[in-house]
């Protein structure tokens, strides 16, 4: 026999490569490393970061990371982060050519069609972009061929997102994998975000000193809206729409609640043709008519050039490795992808003929799409290649980039470039995404798992504070911010919704507290109470009771009524769930404004709700149901908690303390409505008054003023006219009233006025008289509250109307095509 | 045949409910050409504009932006220019002879005109290869089909002359097309104009543009004007009174060459360009966004081109 060497066959690691750590270091064993999983999740949740879009409807859909770090070795990345930083320098010098003189399409270095017809090219923007470093942020998925050697997937310069991923990648990892990260030496990543806030500042017109940046977003129904707030809470600029910002004598301005704000500096996540829909596509609502006007003007500075999208343009790469050489007369040290774009008759010949190999991209009008050639039967490859020949300018094919191993799954590294000085800062490792099996293209929009990517730093990095950079021996001015209207009114909802939710969820704790006791006994006087107080929260009876009594009906006013559990658990508007819901979702819109601890406790009572929600119990049960109200209080605290002493007291904290406060009000007017107006008899009343000082957090100091059972005149005093109650009314509107103080109105209203009048309507409020019985009623108490509910309700309209104004929606002026 | 033109483009949009703002952009005045003197050209807009712009666009046309940031109920828009145009009368049989597909082989990728350049030769008579190139290109209002390729097919005769093909497209749409204000829109495609047969100027233009890109001739749109009031003895043209359009397509050797199918001629000093693009799309004579709670508005349009004396002459009423 003789000895014949086989080829060794790439094999797939049983587990992660630990080969890396230190000797010293044992790697996790299996158990470590579930649990490290399983606290990654949790930490994830805990700071709200999500992936996808969050909204009622739709669950957003956590950012999927796996704590197992991807490491590179100090070696490949001296390697890579100057080919990185290279290939950002030949994209930078091809955006101002493009916008610029065109001498690349002239002389035939480039394909003019391929720019021509791509509708990425905005000829609006022509004459925009700086010479140099236009390009401010470039990103680029990298993947490894079988050789090895990396190569550039896919460039993302029109608004790239995933930076604040892989920051928070980065915390979250430190702590599931605390004993490794400290005993590993790795290359912080912190500096680039240093580096992008100081290209912003680099990059405001001329003569601006210490220029006002923003974050324009699409808002919080974007797929990367985590990643926008994250970043602008990073960078400590505001996160704005396009609706907060406006054109006015050539400028950009921010429309803050006092004024407007000029801005120097928009970085932008919101893509080059939706940002004017004077200038670019007309039915975009997300930017802003004239800014095209007002970067011609040269008064503001937009990040990345409006027309940068059209450096995503797949079949560049074809042409590149020449362009490099054109424009900087060096060789292109991280090229893409075998590429053929199918303008060029020769290149559209070989994708033709090796479709069933190819990836193909779709690049004309409308969404860009890729199509898999070998997933294709004959009969879809043959509509492909008649799509292709009808539109060939339109269409680039690409072999797939795949690691050695064939059962290895796609994965893809995304670098991050920043213009800094002079050259291109590379931030210190990425986000490492892992497609699931089977599929080939690596997005997180088709569920790749994203990992954080530890770069080893053989020397253990030394150098300055960033921040300290450039600080002086004087005090900073104090910066005001403006607040623009729809932040100010998603920070008062938010209090609202959480107040709302701490309401719902004692009353119903203080209910449930009898249901234990009387639920069996509907006809005793604990039974009645539990009626009177179930027909307060709207609930349904326990079973087996008879019909509510339509008095009750009558009085509480609420016709609808749901189960106890539905009322906790339920997504309807009403019910606890929904609250928490738009509690979220509120606060995921004015992400920016809120301390990372905010996320804690919404996380913490979405999680107590859908573990109840799991849990299966008996319909019409109220069994289990306390715990839950009980830590969803302990979260409404901790919101409460944040909020009092986390949050500067700016306009925006006044507004969400008058959400609050209005709220809370309008709760105890309707529950006093709900059970004190009609004349019970006392051994119920007793009950009732008890429960609802319970539900007001008032039952102590009831306790300690009073020896004898609650009497309705005494509960009034305590729950309405008592100042120093900060659960009653009166608390409650003095609060509103110096909150209101502190956010002046600039329109006319009648809020002021309104308020004035509820806090004169409490002092006229005597708590003796309005508890008197006259004809079996208490018509006075009746009268009484329902002029604080209304008037509270139009307090609340009146300060919309004063600071939520909304602009008018802006539409097409209609076209003079063929009109005489 | 020398003319001076006093032009008056008047736009007045009426609003149901107040306007906050608006913001517009204007293509109004008219290019200075070698062969149109642009003397005096203004747009003014009422309720007075917080700000206004003009800038020279990616097509070398002038356009006008205007910003009104009080509450309005109505907006008006007039440009006036004086302008003088002398196109020589074109001599159709002393033009070049290039047929369309001699056209077609020079201008398309790779063709003779991309190869003269490493040569430092200008074949594209001053126009630059990205620009002729581009007039090849699909654009937003002109896209290629079927149903184009072949009612176009009969006039592209092979070894036919490109300006006899010119002639053939004009005088085809003009006789095979009803012209009707009201029938069509902006989104109106060509394929839906050959089943209508029936448009206006802007579409008889998409329609000649269509047909030249399919058969490789680069084509651009034309939007400018013709005068209101023909010279005696000669017919109003049909379009005035408004915004005209027509194409313009290469010649080698003779540069682009204006043909109005509406009508079914060549350009001559009756015709005054505001600008070029590669559609309707780059050249509205005004497009803007507006904020307001209302729905409807109503729009009037007027357009005065007529002769005066002397570009100094006292401006008509």
């Amino acid at each position: 026999m003789t000895d014949v060497a086989t080829p060794a066959q790439p094999e797939l690691p049983a587990g992660p490569d630990w080969s890396w750590l230190p000797e010293d270091t044992a790697p996790p064993d299996a158990g470590q490393l579930a649990d490290a999983r399983r606290q990654t999740i949790t930490a994830l949740v805990d700071r709200g970061v999500t992936y996808g879009v969050p909204g009622a409807r739709q669950v957003a859909r956590n950012w999927r990371l796996d704590p197992v770090p991807h490491v590179i070795d100090e070696a490949t990345w001296s390697d890579l982060e100057p080919a990185v930083a290279q290939r950002a320098a030949v994209l930078d010098a091809v955006l101002a050519d493009l916008y610029g003189p065109r001498r690349l399409l002239r002389d035939g270095t480039l394909p003019p069609e391929l720019v021509l017809a791509d509708p990425m090219f905005l000829r609006t923007a022509d004459g925009l972009v700086p010479a140099r470093h236009g390009l401010v942020l470039h990103a680029v998925d990298l993947s490894k061929d079988p050789s090895g050697a990396w190569v550039a997937v896919q460039d993302r310069a029109d608004a790239p997102s995933g930076a604040a991923y892989a920051m928070v990648d980065r915390r979250v990892v430190a702590q599931s994998l605390a004993r490794l990260y400290r005993r590993t030496s790795i290359r912080r990543i912190g500096p680039f975000f240093h580096a992008l806030r100081r290209a912003l500042d680099a990059a405001a017109p001329a003569g601006v000193e210490q220029p006002q940046t923003v974050l324009l977003t699409p808002g919080p129904h974007s797929e990367t809206a985590f990643d926008q707030a994250y970043l602008a809470t990073m960078l400590g600029v505001p996160l704005v729409e396009g609706t907060d910002l406006l054109v006015r004598d050539g400028q950009v301005w921010l429309e803050g609640m006092a004024g407007l704000e000029p801005v120097d500096v928009i970085l932008r996540r919101v893509d080059g043709e939706w940002c004017d829909p004077l200038d670019l596509r007309a039915d975009s609502t997300l930017g802003l008519p004239g800014l095209v006007r007002a970067v011609r003007a040269g008064t503001v500075s937009v990040l990345n050039p409006l027309g940068s999208g059209v450096l995503e343009h797949p079949g560049l790469s074809a042409y590149l490795p020449r362009v490099a050489r054109a424009v900087l007369d060096e060789d292109l040290a991280l090229p893409g992808p075998a590429t053929w774009w199918c303008g060029d008759s020769t290149a559209r010949g070989h994708a033709l003929a090796h479709l069933d190999r190819l990836v193909l991209t779709y690049t004309g009008p409308g969404r860009r799409s890729r199509i898999l050639g070998w997933t294709l039967d004959t009969t879809a490859r043959e509509q492909l290649a008649a799509r292709i020949g009808a539109e060939p300018l339109h269409w680039t094919a690409q072999e797939l980039v795949t690691g050695a191993a064939v059962a290895e799954p796609a994965s893809a590294l995304r670098t991050f470039a920043v213009a800094d000085g002079e050259a291109y800062q590379v931030l210190a490792g990425g986000l490492a995404l892992v497609a699931p099996p089977g599929e080939a293209l690596v997005s997180a929009e088709r569920g790749a798992v994203a990992h954080d990517v530890w770069v080893i730093a053989v020397e253990p990095e030394t150098g300055p504070d960033p921040w300290a950079l450039g600080a002086g021996d004087e005090l900073a001015p104090r910066r005001a911010v403006a607040l623009p209207p729809r932040t100010a009114e998603n920070m008062f909802w938010l209090a609202r919704y959480a107040e709302r939710t701490g309401d719902t969820v004692r009353l119903m704790r203080a209910t449930v507290d009898r249901w234990y006791d009387h639920a069996r006994r509907p006809a005793t006087p604990g039974g009645r109470a539990l009626g009177v107080l179930l027909d307060a929260l709207g609930a349904s009876y326990p079973g087996g009771w008879p019909e509510p009594d339509p008095l009750a009906a009558a009085i509480s006013g609420r016709r609808e009524r749901r189960p106890v559990r539905e009322l906790l658990l339920g997504t309807e508007p009403g019910a606890v769930g929904w609250s928490v819901q738009r509690l979220a979702d509120a606060a995921a819109a004015v992400r920016d404004q809120m301390s990372n601890d905010f996320w804690l406790p919404i996380a913490s009572m979405e999680r107590v709700l859908e573990s109840e929600r799991a849990a299966q119990r008996a319909p019409g049960s109220t069994t289990g149901l306390v715990p839950v109200l009980d830590r969803l209080l302990e979260a409404l605290l901790a919101v409460a908690g944040v909020a009092w002493e986390g949050m500067l007291r700016d306009p925006g904290w006044h507004l969400m303390d008058a959400g609050r406060r209005l709220e809370r009000a309008l709760y105890l007017v309707e529950s006093l409505e709900a059970t004190v107006t009609a004349d019970l008899p006392d051994e119920i009343e007793t009950f009732v008054l008890e429960s609802l000082l319970i539900a007001h957090e008032s039952s102590i100091t009831y306790r300690r003023r009073h020896t004898a059972h609650p009497d309705v005149a005494n509960v009034l005093d305590l729950l309405v006219t008592d100042e120093a109650n900060p659960r009653s009314l009166a608390f409650q509107l003095d609060r509103l009233r110096s909150d209101l103080a502190a956010v002046p109105s600039h329109v006319p209203t009648d809020r002021d006025r309104v308020a004035q009048d509820l806090v004169d309507l409490v002092r006229e409020l005597d708590p003796r008289s309005a508890a008197a019985v006259v004809g079996g009623r208490r018509d006075q108490l009746v009268e009484h509250l329902e002029s604080l509910r209304w008037r509270l309700r139009t307090l609340g309209d009146e300060i919309a109307r004063a600071h939520f104004a909304h602009r008018p929606s802006a539409r097409a002026l209609g076209d003079p095509w063929g009109l005489s | 045949m020398r003319r001076t033109y006093e032009l008056v483009h008047h736009t007045r949009y009426t609003y149901d409910q107040p306007v906050t703002t608006s913001y517009g952009r204007a293509v109004l005045l008219p290019r200075d050409l070698p062969e149109q003197t642009r003397h005096t050209a203004s747009v003014v807009v009422a309720p007075e504009p917080a700000d206004t712009a003009e800038q020279l666009d990616y097509f070398g046309n002038t356009t006008s932006y205007f910003a009104i940031t009080r509450p309005h109920a109505e907006l008006e828009v007039t440009a006036r220019s004086r302008v003088t145009v002398d196109r020589p009368e074109l001599d159709i049989s002393a033009l070049p002879r290039a047929t369309w597909s001699d056209v077609a082989r020079m201008a398309r990728p790779g063709g003779t005109v991309e190869a003269d350049r490493g040569e430092g030769v200008d074949s594209t008579d001053g126009i630059g290869l990205v620009q002729l190139r581009e007039a090849l290109l699909p654009s937003r209002h002109v896209a290629p089909s079927a149903e184009v390729r072949e009612w176009a097919a009969p006039s592209f005769v092979p070894g036919r002359p490109v300006v006899e093909v010119l002639v053939d497209l004009a005088h085809r749409i003009r006789t095979e097309m009803a012209y009707r204000p009201g029938s069509t829109t902006v989104s109106t495609t060509q394929v839906e104009l050959l089943d209508l047969r029936a448009g206006v100027c802007q579409d008889f233009a998409h329609l000649m543009i269509a047909a030249l890109r399919t058969y490789g001739v680069p084509a651009r749109y034309a939007s400018g004007y013709i005068e209101t009031q023909p010279p005696p003895g000669r017919p109003k043209l049909r379009g005035a009174d408004a915004s005209h359009a027509w194409a313009s397509a290469w010649v080698p050797g003779a540069g682009w060459l204006e043909v109005d199918p509406t009508n079914d001629c060549f350009v001559d000093s009756r015709y005054v360009v505001l600008g070029w693009g590669r559609d309707y799309g780059d050249v509205p004579p005004l497009r803007g966004v507006i904020f307001t709670d209302g729905s409807q508005s109503r729009l009037e349009v007027s357009v005065d081109l007529h002769p005066v004396d002397s570009p100094d002459a006292e401006p008509g009423v």
